[in-house]
Parts: structure tokens; C-alpha cells; sequence
């Protein structure tokens, strides 16, 4: 289409996060990478710290006394945030490629939005709460 | 058209040949009425007679006037003023996205014309609105007559291929607009076409953002199209799995549509 | 020996075709246009692939070319036409009155009509107006304006002619003797200029002849006359609507795609490049068009726009003129040789004129050859980008 293979793949991916004046279904499309970023970095994390659980009593009561900051548990509602995010929107994306609900898809993207803001906010009174 | 005025500044993206490009600043009196492209003819004829744009009919026919306006894709000659910018605001003009820009405001959009012959649309098409979803059909009692000829919906504007994020990282992705077009002439009849469509540049690399559906002026909807044409392409492999026949193969130009 | 080199200002209707027929008979052509294809007059018609009818008592001799050049389109170029047929429709008395001589006209003209009750006409249109009392049915249609013109620039482009859009004639270059010899150029894209040299240049600018011709000091008696359209958002009818009378302001309702275009009027305009729309005359277009399909009062302006004829002669008023086309020598009217002017006649007619100004281009370079482009069909519209 463009002269755009002259372009490295890093700058072309990076027009992917453009929501410059495009519509809200844009801002989904941008959440739904950035939400499997956060996530997939998540994983990561949870595994090697799982690892480093694994050496033992010691190391798992150390680990529970730093995680309890405001600063983790915000991490945490965040992860919260971009699971649900993330599979809502993937069970939507899923219904609209076999033909369901097409013509709605805005008001499901919407519905998505507010369901996974709503849930993060019962999660982050429980959880700092705590 | 009224008689109220609005003074805005339109700032029109410059650029010719290799050189930089920028953007010139016109203060413009409008009727708030008149369209966004009756702004950018005036700068020409009264003020930069070297300003390049398309534009044919002015009436949403030929698809020649697409623009960015503000950020967002929009057919110019049926844009309101009103719709953009209010009075003393700005109206920023540049070119669409995703294509290969010839000078300015205008684009080359050669490559989309060639891949919607490849895909077989048709320009002039049975008039019956069993081609759209019945609930996106425009509003308002349009006469539906399945024996009469009319020109198609699509008017190859490519706002839809401006407004797709995967266009604008992947280079050989058909876009929504020739897959719209595919969906249209129908894929179940030629080999070809079935092969481009179910390709990893065919359906399979939309990531449904509906964009597209979003920028169109014409009533397309190549979102769903593009969702319709996945369905159609693993109905067909299920029914090569379960050793059916092979219609796609005998290479036959009827198109299902 | 190599072919001889034409010129043609201009890539409007009348551009492209005559490029296509200059082609096809050997020439070595260039097409010249300061915008894209269909930039000026040409891409704002409303589209009407005339039937003749509305000519048929007043103008026969354009009645007869419309129609004519209806069924060549319809064979040629069925990609760009919407081929529904056309009503022409009596409202009131004075339309009922039109009815005999509109028969005569038509016969005269071998323009098909069948005539219609007013039953029958509501059966065929359930949204024309309700108070119809008879109708005929005509070979109308409606065209997608740039999408012809590119189907006779991309057949002209598959056999040689090279197309220059966003270029723009500066200068004509003439020798000692008066006569063209060439163009400057201003390719606008680029900013760059340059010189072509032409064995004929062939002013098709519509609208804009005489202008051109000026640069010459050659005179076309050109009338520049445009008019107001109004496209709405609903097609509430299948085929174009004609009001049964002499033509008049706002007697047409046309669909095209999802929209229906009520056209038109005429005015007197100073500056070719930009035409303001006229307030009154868009409610006129609304008053005129409700008379023939009353909904439009619920649907809503899509695009409001103008659109300059090009009418030769030096008459007054804008509808008294002929409509017809005509091709200017310029060696004969003005002593200036190496340019001729051709202008004037309506889309439908877009081949017929080209034959002629071929025809002509032929004659004025010594080349015998014949036209061909009654039977030849065109390539598809799309094939005119790729390559660019």
C-alpha cells in the first residue's frame, strides 16, 4: 500500500499505539496490546519469583512482608485490571469473528470497558482493605 | 447554507517531491454550512494555485476527496465545516494514511484498485440490501429491488485502509477495503481469490480494531464483511475436510454474489 | 516514421475520450490536466446518461446524438452505468399540455418511449409524487462520473497515450509564423517545468476554452454557466425522474448509489476556479424536487455543489443555447495553426465528440484513419492507476 517496507518493524508496530482523533473502538485495540504486554510481563515475574519461593519457609515470609505496600497492591488491582480486560475483550473478539453480535460490537467493547472497570474497583477495596 | 460566518484557519500539510514537508496557515471566512473541501479549493483558486488535492464530484460518489481532517478520516466534500471546528478554531487538512503520498493533499492509491479487480468487486451490482447486515442498512424507506442494477456502496475512497492499524505496520495486507470488496464479489467461485482471501494478508490479519466500519461513508461496514468472509472461508475448509466436493478448485468466474 | 504527437489539454469527459479514440487510430498522445482525472466540470454532472427526451422538442439535433450515444455507452462502459431506464412525469396541466409535442419530439428523434397511466407510473415508482396523471418510460441511466472517464483513460492508456495529471499548461509555444508548436508545463506535484513539443494541441478544457485559447489570441465563443445540485441522503426512487416540460431549473431527480441528486440551475459566474453555491438556489432544488418525489423533505442534504457547463454561443439566457458540441480549427477561425478547441455537448455524448475532434486531427495532419471506438469496449476503470 505504502512505502512503509523501508520502515523498521519497530517504528511500524509503533503506529499501532497511535489513538490520535480514531474512534473509542481504536482505544480497545490499544488496551488489548497493552494488556497483553502487562500480562505476559506478569508471568514472568510470577515465575521467577515462584522459583525463588521454592528455597524454602524463609524466603516465602521475606517475600509476604515486602508485598504489603501500596505500591504492589496497585500493581496487583492492575493485573486484576488487564486479566479481565484482556479476556473479556478476547471473548468478544472470539463471538465477532464467527459472526455474533458484529453489529454490536461497539456497545460490547463498551460493556467490556465498564464491566472491567467496575470489577477493578471492588478488587482494589478488597485488596487494600487488607 | 446560511448567512452566519466563521473565521477558521486551515492548516494544510505541504509537501512536494523529496523536500520536507510542513504545513501553511490560511485564515478563511466560511459559511460553517459549507464543506471542508470548499475550504481547501478556495485556498487554491485564491491563495496557493501550487496546492495538489483530489476531487472529482463533490457528492460522495467518486471517492477522490478523502482526507485526514483533525486526525480523523473523513470524505471531504460532505463534511461540514460545523462538524470539525468551531468558529476560530482550526481545521487541519493532511492526506490519508497508508498510502504512497503524490504531493500534498493527494495520495496514490493504485495498488487498492489493482487488488479490488484481482478480488473481483463489482462496481455495478443487483440492488438488494441482502449485501449488508439487515441492521447496519442505512435508515429511512429505500426501495429494495433485487432486479434492478445500481452502482455498488463502495466507493473506493480508502478511508477504511487509512483508519486500519494493521495497514499501517503490514505492508502486504490486502486492507479492509479489497477484503470488503472480496466478501462482495464473492469468494467461493474462484480459486484464486479464495487463496489471497484465506492467506495470512487476507482475513487473518485483521485483529478486528473496526476501525474501518467506524471511517466509512458509504454504508460498506468492512468489519463485518471481513468477520462474514472468516466464516465463509472455515465453512468451506470443514466442508474439504469432510470430503466434499471441491467447488473453489474447478476455478469457475460465478461469483456467489 | 513515427507517430505524429498530439497534445490534449484537459482529462475531462472530453480529455480522456478523445485521447482513447487518438490511440487507437496510432497517435501519439499526452493528456495534460492541472488535477486528477475529472478535476472541473466533468466529475460534478449529476450523472444523467441522457436518453434524449429532454431535448426531444427543442434541441433535436442533441436529442438525437443523446440517444445514440446512450446504447454505445451502455455496450461500452456497463462498469460506470446504473441502466434502469428513466420517467418522464406530468404533474400538472401545463406538464400534460408537453405531452403531444414530447410524443412528436421523440418519434422524430427514434428515442423509445412507452407511455404510462398514472397507476402504472406509481406501480413502476411507489415515490414519485402521488398526483402524477400520466408518464413515459425513456432509456435513461445514471453514470458514475469519474469512474467513465477513467474507463476510456485507462483503454487509452493500455494503447500508449501518457497521462500527466497534476500539470498544468502555462504557456503555449508558438513559432514565428503564429502557430502552436508545443506546451510549457508546470508539473504541480513536483514543482517542476518543463517544455512538450505536439505536431496539434487539442484544447479540451471545457469550461475553461476560452481561457486557453487566449493564450493564443484565438477566441471561442464560450459560455461558461454553471449550476447548483443537491444530492440527499435516501434513494427513494430507482431511475431518474424527468419532469415532463421544456427544461427548466430543478426538473430532474437522478439516483445514484444510495442518494438521489435534484439538479439543476443556471447563473452567470465571473471566476471559473471557484463557483460559490447560490442560498436560493438550493431551496429551489428542494421545492422543484418535492414536486416530483415529495419525501425529499424527509431526507437530508449529503452534499450541496455546482457544476459549470460549458454552452457555446453568445446567447442570453443559459437554457436558449444549444447544447450541442462543437470543434473549432483555429487555423480557419484565427489563422493560428497547430490548435483546435473542442467544447460544448453534454457526458453522454463524450465518444461523438471525440470522433469528431479525432476526425479532425486527422484531417489537419494528413493521417487516414478510421475511428473505431463504437465497438471498442472498454477496459475496467481501476486499470488507469497501477502503473502511474
Amino acid at each position: 500500500m505504502s512505502d512503509i517496507t523501508r520502515e523498521a518493524p519497530i517504528t511500524r508496530a509503533a503506529k499501532w499505539f497511535d489513538p490520535r482523533s480514531r474512534t473509542i473502538n481504536m482505544v480497545g485495540f490499544i488496551l488489548n496490546r497493552i494488556t497483553a504486554l502487562g500480562l505476559t510481563l506478569y508471568l514472568c515475574m510470577h515465575l521467577i519469583v515462584l522459583s525463588q519461593l521454592a528455597q524454602g519457609p524463609g524466603a516465602f515470609d521475606t517475600f509476604l512482608a515486602n508485598i504489603h505496600n501500596p505500591i504492589f497492591t496497585f500493581l496487583e488491582v492492575l493485573v486484576v485490571t488487564a486479566g479481565f480486560y484482556h479476556g473479556l475483550n478476547g471473548i468478544r473478539i472470539v463471538l465477532i469473528s464467527f459472526g455474533v453480535g458484529v453489529r454490536y460490537q461497539q456497545a460490547l467493547l463498551i460493556s467490556v470497558l465498564v464491566i472491567t472497570v467496575v470489577v477493578s474497583a471492588v478488587f482494589a477495596v478488597h485488596m487494600f482493605s487488607f | 447554507m446560511s448567512a452566519i460566518r466563521w473565521t477558521v484557519t486551515f492548516q494544510v500539510f505541504r509537501k512536494k517531491g523529496e523536500q520536507a514537508s510542513h504545513f501553511d496557515e490560511f485564515k478563511l471566512e466560511v459559511d460553517p454550512d459549507e464543506y471542508v473541501l470548499d475550504g481547501v479549493e478556495r485556498i487554491w483558486a485564491f491563495h496557493d494555485h501550487s496546492l495538489v488535492y483530489r476531487h472529482a464530484c463533490h457528492h460522495s460518489t467518486c471517492g477522490a476527496c478523502g482526507m485526514r481532517v483533525n486526525g480523523a478520516e473523513k470524505l471531504t466534500c460532505i463534511t461540514p465545516i460545523r462538524d470539525v471546528t468551531q468558529d476560530g478554531g482550526v481545521v487541519r487538512v493532511e492526506p490519508l494514511r497508508n498510502f504512497t503520498l503524490v504531493s500534498d493533499l493527494a495520495v496514490d492509491m493504485g495498488v487498492m484498485y489493482k487488488h479490488m479487480d484481482l478480488v473481483g468487486q463489482h462496481p455495478v451490482n443487483l440492488d438488494t440490501n441482502e449485501a449488508i447486515q439487515p441492521e447496519a442498512r442505512p435508515a429511512g424507506p429505500t426501495v429494495d429491488r433485487p432486479d434492478y442494477l445500481r452502482l455498488s456502496d463502495c466507493i473506493e475512497c480508502g478511508l477504511c485502509v487509512s483508519a486500519c492499524p494493521i495497514t499501517a505496520s503490514s505492508p502486504d495486507y490486502l486492507g479492509p477495503a479489497v477484503l470488503a470488496g472480496a466478501q462482495q464479489g464473492g469468494i467461493l467461485g474462484d480459486a484464486q481469490v479464495f487463496h489471497l482471501v484465506d492467506s495470512e494478508d487476507g482475513v487473518w490479519r485483521c485483529h478486528s480494531a473496526f476501525e474501518c466500519t467506524a471511517v466509512c461513508p458509504s454504508f460498506v461496514d468492512p468489519g463485518w464483511r471481513i468477520m462474514d468472509l472468516r466464516r465463509q472461508v472455515i465453512a468451506e475448509s470443514f466442508r474439504q475436510l469432510f470430503g466434499g466436493s471441491n467447488p473453489k478448485e474447478t476455478g469457475s468466474k460465478e461469483a456467489s454474489k | 516514421m513515427s507517430k505524429p504527437k498530439v497534445i490534449v489539454i484537459g482529462a475531462g469527459f472530453t480529455g480522456v475520450a478523445t485521447a482513447h479514440d487518438l490511440a487507437l487510430r496510432g497517435f501519439d498522445v499526452t493528456v495534460v490536466e492541472r488535477g486528477d482525472i475529472c478535476n472541473g466540470t466533468s466529475g460534478r454532472t449529476h450523472g444523467l446518461l441522457h436518453s434524449g427526451g429532454r431535448y426531444a422538442v427543442t434541441d433535436q439535433e442533441s436529442a438525437i446524438e443523446c440517444v445514440d450515444e446512450n446504447m454505445i455507452l451502455r455496450k461500452i462502459v456497463p462498469q460506470a452505468i446504473e441502466p434502469n431506464g428513466g420517467l418522464f412525469v406530468a404533474i400538472d396541466e401545463s406538464d400534460l399540455a408537453y405531452a403531444e409535442e414530447f410524443i412528436e419530439g421523440c418519434n422524430a428523434c427514434h428515442i423509445p418511449i412507452v407511455e404510462l397511466n398514472s397507476k402504472q407510473a406509481l406501480a413502476m415508482e411507489p415515490n414519485i409524487n402521488p398526483k402524477v396523471i400520466m408518464a413515459f418510460t425513456v432509456p435513461d441511466g445514471t453514470f458514475d462520473p469519474i469512474r467513465l472517464a477513467l474507463a476510456f483513460a485507462a483503454t487509452a492508456k493500455k494503447n500508449g497515450a501518457r497521462f500527466r495529471t497534476y500539470t498544468e499548461m502555462e504557456q503555449l509555444v508558438i513559432d514565428g509564423q503564429g502557430n502552436v508548436k508545443g506546451i510549457k508545463i508546470w508539473d504541480r506535484a513536483r514543482d517542476t517545468h518543463a517544455e512538450l513539443d505536439a505536431d496539434l494541441v487539442v484544447n479540451a478544457t471545457g469550461a475553461w476554452v476560452g481561457e486557453i485559447a487566449a493564450h493564443a489570441g484565438a477566441h471561442v465563443p464560450i459560455n461558461p454557466t454553471p449550476g447548483v445540485m443537491v444530492a440527499y441522503d435516501q434513494r427513494l426512487v430507482q431511475r431518474p425522474i424527468n419532469r415532463l416540460n421544456k427544461p427548466g431549473d430543478g426538473d430532474i431527480v437522478l439516483p445514484q448509489r444510495r442518494m438521489m441528486v435534484v439538479g439543476t440551475t443556471s447563473y452567470e459566474v465571473r471566476n471559473l476556479d471557484y463557483v460559490p453555491v447560490i442560498d436560493s438556489q438550493v431551496k429551489l432544488m428542494l421545492e422543484r424536487g418535492e414536486e416530483l418525489v415529495p419525501g425529499i423533505s424527509k431526507t437530508k442534504p449529503r452534499g450541496v455543489f455546482t457544476a459549470t457547463r460549458p454552452l457555446i454561443g453568445s446567447g442570453s439566457s443559459g437554457r436558449s443555447i444549444a447544447r450541442t458540441f462543437k470543434c473549432f480549427d483555429h487555423k480557419e477561425t484565427d489563422g493560428i495553426g497547430g490548435l483546435i478547441t473542442i467544447t460544448g455537448g453534454k457526458a453522454t455524448t463524450l465518444r461523438a465528440m471525440a470522433e469528431k475532434t479525432a476526425d479532425m486531427v486527422c484531417a489537419k495532419l494528413g493521417i487516414q484513419a478510421v475511428c473505431i471506438t463504437k465497438d471498442t469496449v472498454l477496459a475496467s476503470y481501476r486499470d488507469f492507476y497501477p502503473n502511474n
